[in-house]
């Protein structure tokens, strides 16, 4: 090649900070870098979060400790006392065990057979239906829980009516019991089972399959003695995961429970705090009695997930063998479509036809039909500015959030710096506690702040963005551990500071995982109840609690036109952000 | 017959006996009153447009408040409203933890049960302010010493039952029929959060003894929070008898079509005072007073007794009957009347009224 | 592109480097040096420790106690404790994975190192396609990274590693990911592509044939530990221990008692259990009653006549012939046990046939055990 088309650089020349260059390595290993180091960035993000965790949780085990005076703050004798008092309630918690376990069953089921059918056998349509298995999780469960009431209340409920109509006598179905309010956990709290047992279908290595099938098993026997046993820790995994999410289920239980006296701990606890005088103490018990429960339920989880045996998402995809289940594809294709029906469809029409009645009822008279509901929703403070902060919050979280979460998973899985582990623990706690309970022990701990925080927008976005961690580092770390190390390795090699690199590679390869997760934060702050429920103020109302707020003091029909609302508001939202990211997912390139 | 009249007079004996070091230290003039529209205020309006809104904590449903705070909003445009709604015991749970923590973000408190007004005056929550408007009342609606707390309406609730759900033999006509347990599991009420709940537990558990809501129980009863929810499934059937059937909810669902009866029983009906006051330390005083001046005077009472929604039967001798062309006289009304015993007994109801509700 | 005089090409000093792993000891005491401008590989079979000094030396890995130095100062040591960051000690790696971003065009992908230390663009410009034309991408420089093959990310990998001109470049078994063919070419353009950087290198493989043609010197490690130190032909011709010879080429290992009573002319002699004299190569391994000697599959020579040397040349019968291509690999009963003999010769001896082995003593090494 050509001489020397570059010039070299004179032996005394300074290079950017950064630069080893051509000067001696002595200099290079004394030069400060301006940028802090990762250490303190660690450190403050890092502790931020703990203590955002932790601060809460401390004054709920204070309060639950708490005897004596219960309005005395701060208490003025410690014991055992609450806790000694809880037996009383041991039909509570026995509710509480029978309808997670019964939602949790329902829902392994429901996500096995649809993981199972979306991904092994050649059901037409797997690909659109999977982007769909995801509605369910849009429709939250209030929506679903309120919808299901009208659909199955034992007198007045769609189904009861149209069964009474063909002549049927009594009800079919009744909604307001444990099996009623287990149904809707699982439908629509269920999606998150599908989701993780559907990846671990995905990640199994399609050769055992065939190797049994090529040894003559067919395809039935292949699924039960080969995929099956397989995939059971992952399904395990799931069960106990879901299981630790239903027994902080709120809003089911809250919509369907309370009229047929059935208690969860979770609604028992919202109870005790909205009386006069408050039983906070007794609550915080409860509270962290449940706690101490999910914890449990969360510690096997991640013993299950570490054991290495078990069938994880590595970097690699295997591309999965697909079944040829012939003419049992149309049942199959029938089932995710019942699926689906049951549990976006239904629903929201549902909720569409109640909202335009003045008495909600199957058949109705035409003069029954009006736009009254809608107009006095609109008119409605709760509507309208509940609404709009709504937005605005869901918006706040999801971008402060994505940044936040994003550095705490390349923090805790990238980072190797000390102390990562005990982060990792403190930041999935919230995953223990159900939000409820978190709330409660927020109220507490945030009345006291000095900064005035409380009853405003503030303490609803720090809520928000502690109860959400797990869920922001969990997906955002899925990604994070796919990207291989040696990439980043590699911009270190080329020179590049830690904040280089985050920014550099990092962040683009995130990308798309740092755009999934936005839209799931931003859903879930506005389908926000447990504590957005104990936080609101009077000029800090979001919508979700609203909408429980209109069932509980206004009608049916006003509420529906609420949820209905709120739904459309979210589905607007989402198009254009879809449309936004989709544009931005393109633009970063692959 | 327990009088409004006697009951309120001993509540006001017992006030008194409030620690006077409690108090935070108050005005004891008497402000100058002013006409502003067709009443009287104490404040000066000029100064509450400037602070220019006012945070109202209220027990009604969210429609409810909606209507009265638009009613205010179009006499003072200038002043804005917000509110927190929840059921008497939550609300008042709420303002009370808040306060505690030295947060004081409140204007005007509404309350439907008189033990936590008088706590809430000893606990110096009230700021004693005498409304110019507290001159239309009568003594016995007002707090003592006057000035905390005044009544913008009274309540009170019969027996609902759906037509279509209940055979005629079985229809309810004194109060001794919602025990009957041919209404198990289809009976409703409200929760403990409620001070119309309390005032019918006491009352009817004076006239029928300790066991009558031991046979109550057995019915296994749903309890709600808002008499809005009682009615909405008493009109479709879900319930057959409402056992708390407040007259205004009844009146509001029977013109949406519902199918239901309403009973007063011979006994007569539990009835509840409404107490509104200005908060001690409200962030915004002027528009605080303007506020209970208003919800005090013709103005405001005809909203509390007129709106189909609210539909109060005013105290006020001088605003007309109800909408349904009856006057708070028509009616037997019942109220507690060893008022102590009453307040006392608060405690007791709750932990009796959440067994018996499946708590 | 010659490299300027000006440019200094440093040393790298590695002492008693320990890494250890929770119980498990990676690296176990390894001390080299790689003189300045001086193309060093690090060779061993898997789990040997290798790539674990590579990045000791690169500062992706933390030891636990040693000391390294490049140029002189030290990045490393542990007492008094000195740890500069990988980014700052002024190298540059290739990696097995080649580590190419996926979201950059080739371009960027190179241009990186450049741009991080601030160069102004149209020098960036210059010198990226001066290395992509290096490395015979030259007009790929806008494609995107993510649809290149294997063998052209590799490529990208390289000029991104050189093109900012680090004082080291470290390769972490960056051919084992591709197919054989095109690792014998890529090797042969990678010295070329060393010969003109002209810059120190250390190199980790486990690939035989790739050591011997780029090294100027070789490390054989195993465990942790490092078995011999030398020249590619040393290393060859005359490994050290069982290990080396085994795992460098193939050998024949002879195990036999040492005459010294024999020893003539400086070759050292071991006598088999048959009775056969093998002479060796001169050796300062001290003495001992029993004695190990490695002979090179392809230095046993097979005749149908006996030969005319006076030395190692022994009977033998072909027991089984195995064609190979370049070359015929034959199994030889001698002694009562196989030898293993690698010819190249064109007519091929049957299998059942009588033919004499030999070997020249310089070819034939005395092992440490």
């Amino acid at each position: 090649m050509g001489g020397s088309g570059r010039p070299p650089s004179p032996p005394g020349v300074r290079h950017a900070p950064g630069d080893p260059g051509r000067s001696s390595i002595s200099r290079i290993s004394r030069a400060r870098s301006w940028w802090p180091g990762p250490r303190l960035v660690s450190l403050v993000v890092g502790g931020g979060a703990a203590v955002l965790v932790l601060y809460p949780i401390a004054y709920l085990i204070q309060a639950s400790l708490s005897v004596g005076d219960p309005q005395a703050r701060p208490p003025e004798a410690y014991g055992l006392d609450n806790f000694a008092g809880l037996p009383r309630y041991a039909h509570i918690f026995g509710n509480t065990l029978l309808v997670a376990g019964v939602a949790t069953i329902l829902a392994v089921v429901v996500g096995f057979a649809m993981g199972w059918i979306l991904s092994r056998t050649n059901v037409p349509g797997r690909a659109a239906f999977e982007q769909l298995m995801a509605m369910p999780y849009y429709v939250t469960p209030l929506m679903g829980a309120l919808a299901w009431a009208l659909i199955g209340s034992a007198s007045s409920g769609f189904v009861n009516q149209l069964w009474r109509a063909l002549g049927g006598s009594g009800h079919l179905i009744d909604i307001n019991t444990p099996g009623g309010i287990a149904w809707v956990m699982a439908l629509f709290e269920g999606s998150v089972a599908f989701v993780m047992i559907g990846a671990v279908m995905k990640s199994m290595d399609p050769a055992m399959e065939e190797a049994s099938q090529v040894l003559g098993a067919g395809r039935l026997r292949t699924m039960l003695r080969i995929t099956l046993p397989l995939v059971l820790p992952g399904v395990l995994g799931a069960a106990v995961f879901v299981f630790a999410e239903m027994l902080g289920s709120f809003s089911a239980a809250l919509v369907l429970g309370l009229p047929a006296r059935f208690y969860v701990v979770t609604t028992a606890m919202y109870q005790l705090v909205s009386q006069y005088p408050p039983r906070f103490p007794t609550a915080a018990a409860m509270g962290v009695s449940l706690f101490a429960l999910m914890f449990a339920m969360v510690w096997i989880y991640r013993r299950i997930i570490r054991s290495g045996t078990y069938v994880t998402i590595t970097g690699k995809a295997f591309r999965p063998r697909v079944m040829d289940v012939g003419p049992l594809r149309w049942p199959l294709l029938a089932l995710c479509v019942v699926y689906l029906g049951v549990a976006v469809v239904l629903p929201v029409l549902t909720i569409a036809y109640a909202s335009f009645q003045r008495l909600t009822t199957v058949f109705p008279r035409a003069d029954n039909f009006t736009w009254a509901n809608y107009q006095t929703a609109l008119s409605l403070d709760a509507v309208r500015s509940a609404l709009a902060n709504s937005l605005i919050l869901g918006f706040a979280t999801a971008s402060i959030g994505v940044v936040l979460m994003g550095f705490l998973s390349w923090l805790i899985y990238r980072s190797r710096l000390p102390g990562a582990g005990a982060i990792e623990y403190l930041l999935m706690f919230p995953q223990a506690v159900p939000r409820l309970v978190f709330a409660f022990g927020m109220l507490w701990a945030w009345l006291v702040f000095p900064i005035p925080i409380y009853g405003t927008l503030w303490l609803l976005l720090i809520a928000y963005l502690t109860v959400f961690l797990p869920l922001g580092i969990r997906t955002i770390s899925g990604v994070i551990l796919q990207i291989d190390r040696s990439l980043e390795e590699s911009a270190q090699m080329c020179g590049a500071t830690w904040g280089y690199r985050l920014r550099t590679v990092t962040m683009p390869l995130l990308k798309p995982g740092l755009v999934a997760a936005w839209l799931l934060l931003f859903i879930a702050s506005v389908r926000e109840l447990g504590a957005s429920i104990l936080l609101m103020g009077p000029k800090a109302k979001v919508i979700t609690p609203a909408i429980v707020e209109s069932w509980f003091s206004t009608s049916s029909e006003l509420t529906a036109a609420l949820a209905l609302l709120q739904t459309l508001a979210v589905a607007v939202a989402l198009a254009v952000l879809f449309a936004v990211a989709r544009r931005a997912v393109q633009a970063g390139g692959e | 017959m327990i009088t409004r009249r006697r009951f309120l007079r001993t509540g006001a004996l017992t006030a008194t006996a409030v620690p006077f070091a409690m108090r935070p230290f108050l005005a004891s003039a008497q402000p100058r009153a002013t006409k502003v529209l067709d009443f009287q205020t104490g404040a000066d309006v000029a100064k509450a447009e400037q602070e220019g809104e006012v945070v109202y904590y209220g027990h009604d449903g969210e429609a409810g408040i909606a209507v009265l705070l638009d009613a205010f909003k179009k006499d003072f445009p200038k002043i804005k409203t917000s509110y927190v709604r929840l059921q008497t015991g939550a609300l008042y749970a709420k303002i009370t933890a808040e306060r505690s923590a030295g947060r004081f973000g409140v204007d005007v408190l509404q309350l439907s049960d008189i033990s936590p007004a008088v706590d809430f005056q000893k606990k110096g929550g009230w700021e004693q302010y005498p409304s110019p408007e507290y001159a239309a009342y009568k003594p016995e609606y007002q707090s003592t010493p006057a000035g905390y707390y005044g009544v913008p309406g009274v309540s009170f609730a019969g027996i609902s039952y759906h037509r279509a759900k209940v055979k005629p033999e079985q229809a309810p006509k004194t109060w001794k029929d919602i025990v009957n347990p041919a209404f198990k599991d289809g009976i409703s009420a409200k929760l403990a959060t409620s001070g119309m709940q309390h005032a019918q537990w006491y009352i009817l558990r004076k006239m029928y003894g300790n066991d009558f809501w031991q046979e109550f129980a057995k019915l296994r009863p749903k309890g709600f929070d808002a008499r809005a929810q009682l009615f909405d499934r008493l009109a479709k059937g879900e319930d057959r008898i409402c056992a708390l059937a407040e007259y205004a909810g009844y009146t509001l669902y029977q013109e949406k079509g519902a199918e239901i009866e309403f009973v007063a029983p011979p006994e007569g009906m539990p009835a509840i005072a409404i107490y509104i006051g200005v908060v001690n330390k409200a962030p915004h005083p002027q528009a605080a007073r303007l506020f209970v001046d208003w919800a005090m005077s013709r103005r405001g009472q005809q909203i509390y007794q007129n709106q189909k929604i609210l539909l109060y039967g005013s105290v006020r001798p001088d605003v007309g009957p109800m909408p349904t062309g009856k006057k708070l006289s028509d009616f037997k009304l019942l109220f507690p009347t060893d008022w102590n015993d009453y307040v006392a007994s608060h405690a007791t109801f709750v932990k009796e009224w959440n067994a018996l509700m499946g708590l | 592109m010659a490299r300027a005089a000006s440019v200094a090409r440093v040393s790298i000093e590695v002492r008693d480097l320990v890494v250890r792993y929770g119980s498990v000891l990676a690296v176990r005491g390894v001390t080299f040096t790689v003189g300045a401008g001086e193309h060093l590989t690090l060779l061993g079979p898997s789990g040997c420790g290798k790539t674990t000094t590579l990045r000791a030396i690169a500062g992706l890995e933390r030891p636990t106690s040693g000391e390294i130095r490049i140029g002189g100062s030290p990045v490393f040591a542990s007492s008094p404790s000195v740890n500069v960051p990988a980014e700052r000690r002024g190298l540059s790696m290739v990696f097995q994975s080649y580590a190419i971003w996926p979201h950059m065009t080739v371009f960027d992908n190179v241009a990186y190192g450049l741009r991080v230390r601030r160069r102004p663009e149209a020098e960036v410009k210059a010198r990226v396609s001066e290395a992509l034309d290096l490395v015979q991408l030259g007009d790929l420089g806008a494609r995107s990274a993510s649809r290149l093959s294997g063998g052209q990310q590799q490529r990208v990998a390289l000029a991104r590693a050189f093109v900012f001109s680090p004082s080291v470049l470290l390769f972490d078994e960056p051919l084992s990911n591709l197919d054989a063919k095109l690792r014998a070419e890529m090797r042969v353009e990678l010295k070329e592509l060393q010969r003109r950087l002209d810059i120190t290198s250390v190199y980790v493989t486990h690939d035989l044939e790739e050591a011997l043609a780029i090294s100027d010197r070789i490390v054989v490690m195993r465990d942790g530990a490092i078995e011999q130190v030398g020249t590619p032909l040393e290393i060859y011709d005359r490994p050290r221990n069982t290990f080396v010879a085994d795992f460098v080429g193939s050998a024949n290992l002879i195990r036999g008692r040492r005459r010294p009573d024999l020893e003539r002319d400086g070759l050292v002699v071991i006598e088999t259990s048959g009775g056969a004299l093998v002479h060796g190569a001169a050796s300062d391994l001290p003495a001992g009653p029993e004695a190990l000697m490695a002979v090179r599959t392809v230095r046993l020579r097979l005749e149908r006549t006996r030969p005319a040397t006076a030395v190692n040349a022994w009977p033998a019968r072909i027991r089984q012939r195995v064609f190979q291509g370049d070359f015929t690999q034959y199994h030889v009963d001698w002694e009562g046990r196989q030898l293993i003999v690698r010819s190249a010769a064109p007519e091929p001896m049957a299998e059942g046939d009588e033919v004499f082995v030999s070997a020249e003593p310089r070819h034939c090494v005395l092992l440490e055990e």
